[in-house]
């Protein structure tokens, strides 16, 4: 699992590649500390090129989402493929993020 | 500007005693901030000020030798309570009354000074002091509507130095007039949307769901019955899951394009269709590992299977999600698999 964190225009974009489940996901929340800093940030999470989430994975987007939302930052989900956008429709998660 | 010596007295005493005054301004204002929060009233605002030097010397300038001394000047600090209802500048003013020494002889309610046909400037202004002793200063309580109308008439009606003509101030108070029946308008709505609150919430704990037309309100003291949990739980077990917290009004508007138009039709779907919801959520999640669920995963299950229970197809999934996550095409791939899954329980579409 590689995560890669860019500021691109003003966002914080992280991209993930890999299968982000239980092994990799403490790794993955320690990459994921510099998006936690997102004040005045909005946050994208690419996921162009991630295969599969668990839910650690889950909970780490979830734990994110609950930091960045009192300080007015938006998570964006970007080009998550079917299979996990039913994921997140199948717990019932997908109308907390936004998608595009 | 040319002032007699007493008055030059005075205003130098006023500028030797701003800090004092800059620190008892802040206080009474703080003291009313935060009684008016733990009293639960909302106000359109609090403003606060001290009065200006020039301000004052122009005020000594015209009437000067009435003032014996800065006490006799009751609004050097002045603070404006603007509340959004009529009710409330009455519960206002007696918590003003409670908090403070009133002097009543200098007080004055400007709503019992007009005539049964008159209408104009309507505010209660008190001139208070510290119950230990302090400046005096001056409150003034008012609706939002009140402040407006005040606001604009001294704007338009103090400028310049022509004399405005009658029909022009008949104006000004026909206006007042107006917006004194739209303040009373304002407090019946409220009294109104509270009664209708209190009666649904009656309602809705006594199990009459079915004469409670659903609407927002309804709907929301519904929610407060948890009449979703239990199928959330049993969800919620098949893979050990923890329940993470979500609101369930944006499924109002999913209901109500199902064409319900009561609490009874919503709890008739939750007693008829919670199996084959708990069925199809269990197809679902039982081939995965996801141990944490939103706690819309009954609901939204529910609405699935209500929508297919009904002769719907796959516009109608598709619909529910639209609605709930906004339109999308992918919507319909997840509108797919849905009925693929409820098909899958056995279930003729």
């Amino acid at each position: 699992m590689k995560t890669t964190f860019k500021e691109e225009e003003k966002n914080f974009v992280m991209y993930f590649e890999g299968r982000l489940d239980t092994a990799a996901s403490a790794e993955v929340e320690k990459s994921m500390a510099p998006l936690y800093e997102c004040s005045g940030h909005d946050i994208v999470l690419d996921c162009t090129a991630l295969e599969y989430i668990s839910s650690s994975g889950l909970r780490l987007f979830l734990g994110l989402l609950k930091a960045a939302k009192p300080k007015g930052s938006h998570v964006y989900l970007r080009n998550m493929n079917e299979d996990l956008r039913q994921v997140f429709a199948m717990t019932g998660f997908i109308n907390l993020f936004e998608f595009i | 500007m040319r002032l007699s010596p007493h008055c030059e007295a005075l205003l130098q005493e006023f500028i030797d005693l701003r800090p004092q005054l800059i620190q008892l301004d802040n206080k009474v204002f703080e003291l009313l901030q935060t009684t008016m929060q733990q009293q639960g009233i909302e106000l359109n605002s609090i403003e606060h000020r001290i009065k200006g030097v020039e301000s004052l010397a122009g005020k000594l300038e015209r009437k000067g030798e009435k003032y014996h001394s800065l006490s006799d000047i009751t609004d050097l600090i002045g603070l404006r309570i603007v509340t959004f209802y009529t009710d409330d500048v009455d519960k206002v003013a007696a918590i003003v009354s409670q908090l403070f020494d009133i002097d009543w002889s200098n007080s004055v309610d400007k709503r019992k000074l007009h005539d049964f046909n008159s209408f104009g400037y309507n505010s209660l202004h008190y001139i208070c002091q510290l119950h230990e002793g302090s400046i005096p200063f001056e409150i003034q309580i008012r609706t939002a509507l009140q402040h407006t109308w005040s606001a604009i008439e001294h704007d338009i009606g103090y400028k310049g130095a022509v004399k405005l003509p009658p029909q022009y101030r008949r104006q000004f108070s026909r206006l007042a007039g107006m917006l004194e029946l739209a303040d009373d308008e304002f407090s019946r709505l409220r009294t109104t949307m509270t009664e209708y609150r209190r009666q649904i919430q009656t309602l809705v704990k006594s199990g009459n769901l079915s004469d409670v037309t659903l609407s927002t309100d309804s709907f929301r003291s519904y929610l407060e019955l948890h009449p979703f949990e239990r199928l959330n739980q049993r969800i919620a077990a098949v893979n050990q899951a923890e329940l993470f917290p979500a609101s369930l009004m944006p499924f109002l508007r999913v209901l109500e394009h199902f064409g319900m138009e009561s609490l009874g039709d919503v709890q008739a779907m939750v007693d008829d269709l919670s199996d084959t919801a708990y069925q199809l959520a269990l197809s679902q999640l039982a081939v995965t590992d996801l141990d944490i669920l939103s706690e819309s995963v009954g609901l939204q299950n529910l609405c699935v299977v209500y929508a297919l229970k009904h002769g719907g197809g796959r516009d109608d999934v598709k619909m529910i999600y639209d609605t709930l996550y906004g339109a999308n095409e992918s919507n319909a791939i997840l509108a797919d698999a849905m009925i693929r899954q409820y098909k899958a329980i056995g279930q003729k579409q």
